[in-house]
C-alpha cells in the first residue's frame, strides 16, 4: 500500500480532511458536523498516514524525532499520546458535566451565550462545544489507540 | 423524654470511625491496641447507659428519595440488646489484648472486632429496614472475617465459609420480607416506607393488610429463616459449633453473646406485628426443637467449646420459643434470658479460653480436677455453670422458670397436643443440666495423667470473667436490681399486652416448679450414667448421618459446584461466533419481548410516495448486501460492502439527514481504510460451510433484520403527523434550549449528554480492552 501514488493521494488529502473535521467539530452545534463525525474523520486522516507510509512516519518525517526502533508497541511514544488523549478527553467530557453542579444545575445540564464581536459578529458560545471536544479527543484517542496497535501487528 | 440525637450517633459511630485507624495503631501498640478497643466500648456504653429510660427515634437522612433513613429508635430492647453488647465488649477487648499476646493480624482482629460492635449497635437500635438490614449484612461479614483469623488454616477458611454461606443466605430471606413490608406498609400507611417505628405504631394495620394479602405467612416463614439461621436454630444450626474455630474472644462476644443474638433480637422487635396462633406454633415449636438438639448434642461433645456452642443454640432456642408464647410470661422470659445467658455464656467462653490457654487442650477427657490450679476460674464456673443449668437461686433458674410457666399455662389453657410444650421444655433441661455437670467436671472430677498446668493465668484474662460471674451472682441475689434497670422495660418493648417481669425463688408448689425439680433431679440423677447416655446419642447421631444438615449442606455446596464447573465451558466455549449469535438473538428476542409485554401495536405509518431515486438507491443496496454473501474474496467482498454502506448514505440525504449522512460516510471510508490495513493478515480460507452453521446464521440474520425492520415500524411516527410526539419536543426545544440549530448534535451534547458520555466511555474501554488483550496475548494460560 506505500506506492507513490498513494503517498501521494496522501499528502494532498491529509490537510484536506484534517481541516475539515476541524470545522465539522467546531460547526456541529448549528450545522451538521459534531464531535464524533469530526473525530472519526480526523482518525481518518491519520489512518492513511499509517496506510501510506508507517507508524514512525509522524515522529520522524514531521515532528522529526529519534524513534527508538527497540521500545515495544505498547511504550510507543505515538501510543502512549493517543491513550493520554483519550484519557483527557474523557476527563474533559466529565469535568464539563461537573461544571455544571458547580452553578447548582444537575450533572451534564448545558447552556449557551450569544457574544457580539467585530468583525465576526453574532458569536455563539455554548458549554456543549466543551463537551463535544471532549468526545472528539476521547473518539480520537481511544480509536487511534486500537488502530496503530492492531496495524503494528 | 426523647433520647439525645448525637449521644445514640455517636455511640454507633465512634467504633466504626476508631475501627478505621486501628491497622495503623495496631503497628505502633501491638496488642495493646485492644485497649483502645475496650475505652472505645466503655465510651459507647457510657453513651448507651445515659439513655437508659428513654424512648424515641433519632434520624439521619440517607436516601430521601425512597424513604430510607439511618434511623434508630431507643427503647428498652434496643438499650438492654446495646449495654449488652458494649458493656460484654469492655471485657472482651480487655480479655483479648491479653489473650492475642504474640498473634499476627492484630490490626485486622481487632479493627473486624470493633466494627463488629458497631454494627451490633447498629442492629440494636435501628428503626428503619433497610438500615437493620444493612448492620445484620455487617455482623455476618465481620464473624466471617473473625472465623477466618487463621487464613491459612483451611479448617478455619472452610468454618468461615459456611458460617458465611448460612448466615448471610438468612440475611436474603430478611432482605425479601423487608420489600414485602415495605409493600404492605405502602398499602397499610399510604406511603412506601421501611420505617420500622411506623410500622410498629400502626401494628395493627400492618398485620391486617399482610393478612389480606396473603403475606402474612410468607414474611413470618422468611423472617424466621432469617432469624433462624443468625441465632442458630436447628436445621440451620451446624455452622455454630463448627465456628469455633475462632479466637476464644471472638466465640464469647459474637457466637454467644451478641451476634447469634441477633436473630431472636429481630423476632423480639416484630414480634408485636405478627403476635398470634401461626407464631407460636411455628416459633415455639421451633425454639423447643432447638433446645433439645442443641441440649443433646452438647452432652455428646468432646470439646469444651463444641459442648459451650451447642449449649449456646440450646439457649437461643429457649429464647425463640420463649419469644413464641403469646401469654405475657413469653417476652419476660425471652428478655430476662437474653440478659442472663449473655452474662453467664461470654464468662463460660472466657473460662474456656483460660483453661485451654493455661493446660493446652480443649478435649473433655483429657481435663479434670483443676480447681486447685486455677480456684478463682473454678468459682467463677460453679456460679456461672449453675446459672446455665438453672439451679436456684442463680439467675438462669428464673428465666428459665418463665418458660416453664408460659408453656405450663399454654398446655393448661389449650390443653391437647400442646402438652407437647412443657414436657420437650423439661426434657431439654434435664440435658441441660447434664451438660453443664460436664463442664463443671472440668474442675472437679478426676483428674487425668499427664495433665499440667503450666500457670496462673494473667490478670487482664481472670477479670473479665470475674466481672461477668459478679454480675451473674448480682442477679441471682437481687434480680429486681437488674429486672428495674432494664429488664422490665425490654420485655414490654417486645409486648402488645402488660408484662411485668417477676423474678422470686418458688415458695408453693406449681406446675412449672415441678417442671424445675424434674429437670434438676433428673439431671443429677442420670450424671453418674452420663457415659452410657452419650454412647446412646453418639449411635442415633451416626445412624441419622445422612439426613444431617451438615451432609445437606456439603452435597449442596458439591452439587452447585459442579453444575458451574460443567456450565462455564459451555457457555464460555471460546469461539466469538458463539457469543455474537447468543448476543444478537437475545438482544432481538428482548426487543420482540418488549414489544408483546407493552402491547404495542403497529399504528399504519405514513405512506409517502417513494421517489424513484430512492428506489434505486435502496435496490443497489439491496443487491450488494446479497454480493456481500457470495463474493469469492475478501478484496471483493470489503469493495462490495463498502457500496451497500455508501447506498444507504445516499438514501440518508434523500431522507435529509445530512449528520446520518455524514457519519455514515466517514465511517464507511474508516472501515475501507481498517480493511487496507489488515487486509494481508486475514486467512484466504476458513475451511467447509457446514450446512447446520450457514442454516442457523442465515436464520439469525434474518431475525435480526426482521426485528430491526419492526422496530423502524413501531417507532415511525403514526398517522398523518410525520413527526412523534418526542422528535417534535426535540425540534422545538433545541434552539430556545440548547442553543443549536442542528438537532441531532443537540441531542447529543445537550438533552442526552449522559448517553454520549457512556458511549465515550465504551470508545475508552475498548481501546483499554485492545491494549491488554494484545499486551497479554502471549502471557496467560498457555503458557
Amino acid at each position: 500500500m506505500t506506492t507513490r501514488i498513494m503517498r501521494m493521494t496522501a499528502r494532498v488529502v491529509v490537510p484536506i480532511v484534517l481541516v475539515l473535521a476541524i470545522s465539522l467539530l467546531l460547526q456541529g452545534h448549528n450545522l451538521p458536523g459534531g464531535g464524533f463525525i469530526g473525530g472519526v474523520l480526523t482518525v481518518i486522516a491519520f489512518t492513511l498516514i499509517y496506510v501510506a507510509y508507517d507508524l514512525d512516519y509522524l515522529e520522524v518525517g514531521v515532528l522529526g524525532r529519534e524513534v527508538d526502533p527497540a521500545v515495544g508497541i505498547y511504550e510507543h511514544r505515538t501510543v502512549a499520546t493517543y491513550r493520554r488523549l483519550f484519557i483527557a478527553g474523557l476527563v474533559v467530557v466529565v469535568a464539563s458535566g461537573l461544571g455544571a453542579l458547580v452553578f447548582g444545575e444537575p450533572f451534564l445540564s448545558q447552556t449557551f451565550t450569544h457574544l457580539y464581536l467585530p468583525l465576526f459578529g453574532d458569536v455563539e458560545l455554548a458549554s456543549a462545544t466543551i463537551f463535544d471536544i471532549g468526545i472528539y479527543a476521547v473518539v480520537v484517542g481511544g480509536l487511534l489507540t486500537i488502530f496503530s496497535v492492531v496495524g503494528a501487528e | 423524654m426523647g433520647p439525645e440525637r448525637w449521644v445514640i450517633l455517636t455511640a454507633i459511630a465512634l467504633p466504626f470511625v476508631v475501627a478505621a485507624t486501628l491497622p495503623v495503631l495496631a503497628r505502633l501498640l501491638d496488642e495493646a491496641v485492644g485497649y483502645v478497643g475496650a475505652l472505645v466500648a466503655l465510651v459507647s456504653f457510657s453513651l448507651i447507659a445515659s439513655q437508659v429510660g428513654r424512648e424515641g427515634v433519632v434520624a439521619v437522612p440517607w436516601i430521601p428519595s425512597l424513604n430510607i433513613a439511618f434511623q434508630f429508635q431507643v427503647d428498652g430492647w434496643a438499650l438492654l440488646f446495646a449495654l449488652l453488647a458494649s458493656g460484654i465488649g469492655v471485657l472482651i477487648f480487655t480479655y483479648a489484648a491479653r489473650y492475642m499476646h504474640g498473634k499476627s493480624s492484630l490490626g485486622r482482629f481487632f479493627m473486624t472486632l470493633l466494627a463488629f460492635m458497631g454494627s451490633i449497635l447498629g442492629v440494636a437500635f435501628a428503626a428503619d429496614l433497610i438500615a437493620l438490614f444493612l448492620f445484620w449484612e455487617l455482623t455476618s461479614v465481620c464473624s466471617f472475617v473473625l472465623i477466618g483469623y487463621y487464613t491459612a488454616d483451611e479448617e478455619s477458611q472452610k468454618s468461615a465459609r459456611m458460617a458465611m454461606i448460612v448466615t448471610v443466605g438468612g440475611g436474603l430471606c430478611l432482605l425479601v420480607a423487608v420489600a414485602l413490608l415495605a409493600i404492605a406498609a405502602e398499602m397499610a400507611l399510604g406511603t412506601r416506607t421501611f420505617d420500622l417505628a411506623m410500622m410498629l405504631e400502626n401494628q395493627g394495620a400492618m398485620r391486617t393488610t399482610l393478612e389480606e394479602h396473603g403475606l402474612f405467612l410468607p414474611v413470618l416463614a422468611l423472617l424466621s429463616v432469617a432469624a433462624a439461621a443468625k441465632s442458630a436454630q436447628v436445621p440451620l444450626h451446624f455452622w455454630l459449633p463448627r465456628a469455633m474455630v475462632a479466637p476464644t474472644p471472638v466465640s464469647a462476644f459474637l457466637h454467644s453473646a451478641t451476634m447469634v443474638k441477633v436473630g431472636v433480637y429481630a423476632l423480639g422487635r416484630l414480634r408485636p406485628i405478627f403476635s398470634g396462633t401461626e407464631w407460636t406454633i411455628l416459633l415455639t415449636s421451633l425454639g423447643l426443637f432447638t433446645m433439645t438438639v442443641g441440649a443433646v448434642l452438647a452432652v455428646l461433645a468432646t470439646d469444651i467449646k463444641e459442648l459451650l456452642a451447642y449449649s449456646t443454640a440450646s439457649h437461643l432456642g429457649l429464647m425463640v420459643a420463649a419469644l413464641g408464647l403469646q401469654s405475657h410470661y413469653g417476652p419476660e422470659a425471652g428478655a430476662f434470658h437474653l440478659f442472663n445467658h449473655a452474662l453467664f455464656k461470654a464468662a463460660l467462653f472466657l473460662v474456656a479460653g483460660i483453661v485451654a490457654h493455661e493446660t493446652g487442650t480443649r478435649n473433655l477427657d483429657e481435663l479434670g480436677g483443676i480447681w486447685r490450679d486455677l480456684p478463682v476460674v473454678a468459682a467463677v464456673t460453679v456460679v456461672t455453670g449453675l446459672s446455665m443449668a438453672g439451679v436456684p437461686p442463680l439467675s438462669g433458674f428464673y428465666s428459665k422458670e418463665l418458660l416453664f410457666a408460659g408453656t405450663w399455662k399454654l398446655a393448661t389453657h389449650a390443653g391437647g397436643t400442646m402438652w407437647l410444650f412443657p414436657v420437650v421444655a423439661t426434657f431439654a433441661s434435664i440435658f441441660t443440666v447434664l451438660y453443664s455437670l460436664r463442664f463443671l467436671w472440668l474442675f472437679f472430677g478426676d483428674r487425668p495423667a499427664g495433665l499440667d498446668v503450666e500457670h496462673r493465668p494473667a490478670l487482664s484474662l481472670l477479670v473479665p470473667p470475674v466481672v461477668l460471674a459478679v454480675l451473674v451472682a448480682g442477679t441471682s441475689v437481687l434480680p429486681d436490681v437488674a429486672i428495674h434497670a432494664i429488664v422490665q422495660d425490654a420485655a414490654q418493648s417486645t409486648a402488645v399486652e402488660p408484662v411485668e417481669v417477676h423474678a422470686a425463688l418458688p415458695l408453693s408448689l406449681s406446675g412449672p416448679v415441678v417442671m424445675s425439680f424434674v429437670a434438676l433431679g433428673g439431671g443429677i440423677a442420670t450424671f453418674p450414667y452420663v457415659d452410657r447416655i452419650r454412647t446412646a446419642i453418639g449411635t442415633v447421631s451416626r445412624a441419622v448421618r445422612v439426613v444431617h444438615p451438615t451432609a445437606v449442606y456439603r452435597a449442596t455446596l458439591d452439587g452447585t459446584g459442579q453444575v458451574s464447573a460443567s456450565l462455564g465451558p459451555a457457555v464460555h466455549n471460546g469461539l466469538v461466533r458463539t457469543y455474537v449469535t447468543w448476543l444478537v438473538a437475545a438482544a432481538c428476542g428482548l426487543a420482540i419481548l418488549g414489544y408483546v409485554a407493552t402491547g404495542t401495536g403497529l399504528a399504519s405509518p405514513l405512506v409517502l410516495e417513494t421517489p424513484l431515486a430512492m428506489s434505486v438507491v435502496l435496490g443497489v443496496s439491496v443487491v450488494a448486501a446479497v454480493a456481500v454473501t457470495t463474493a469469492d474474496s475478501h478484496v471483493t467482498g470489503v469493495l462490495t460492502l463498502g457500496i451497500l454502506g455508501f447506498m444507504v448514505a445516499i438514501f440518508y440525504i434523500f431522507a435529509s439527514g445530512p449528520d446520518l449522512a455524514l457519519t455514515q460516510l466517514i465511517v464507511e471510508t474508516l472501515l475501507l481504510l481498517i480493511f487496507l490495513l489488515v487486509l494481508e493478515q486475514m486467512p484466504a480460507f476458513y475451511g467447509e460451510l457446514q450446512k447446520r452453521v450457514a442454516v442457523r446464521d442465515a436464520a439469525l440474520s434474518i431475525f435480526a433484520g426482521a426485528t430491526a425492520a419492526l422496530s423502524v415500524l413501531i417507532a415511525s411516527p403514526p398517522g398523518d403527523d410525520p413527526l412523534t410526539d418526542t422528535a417534535r419536543f426535540y425540534v422545538d426545544a433545541a434552539v430556545h434550549e440548547g442553543g443549536g440549530t442542528n438537532v441531532v448534535n443537540v441531542i447529543l451534547t445537550d438533552f442526552r449528554a449522559f448517553d454520549t458520555l457512556g458511549e465515550s466511555m465504551v470508545v475508552s474501554v475498548a481501546a483499554i480492552a485492545v491494549l491488554v488483550l494484545l499486551a497479554m496475548r502471549t502471557q496467560g494460560e498457555t503458557e
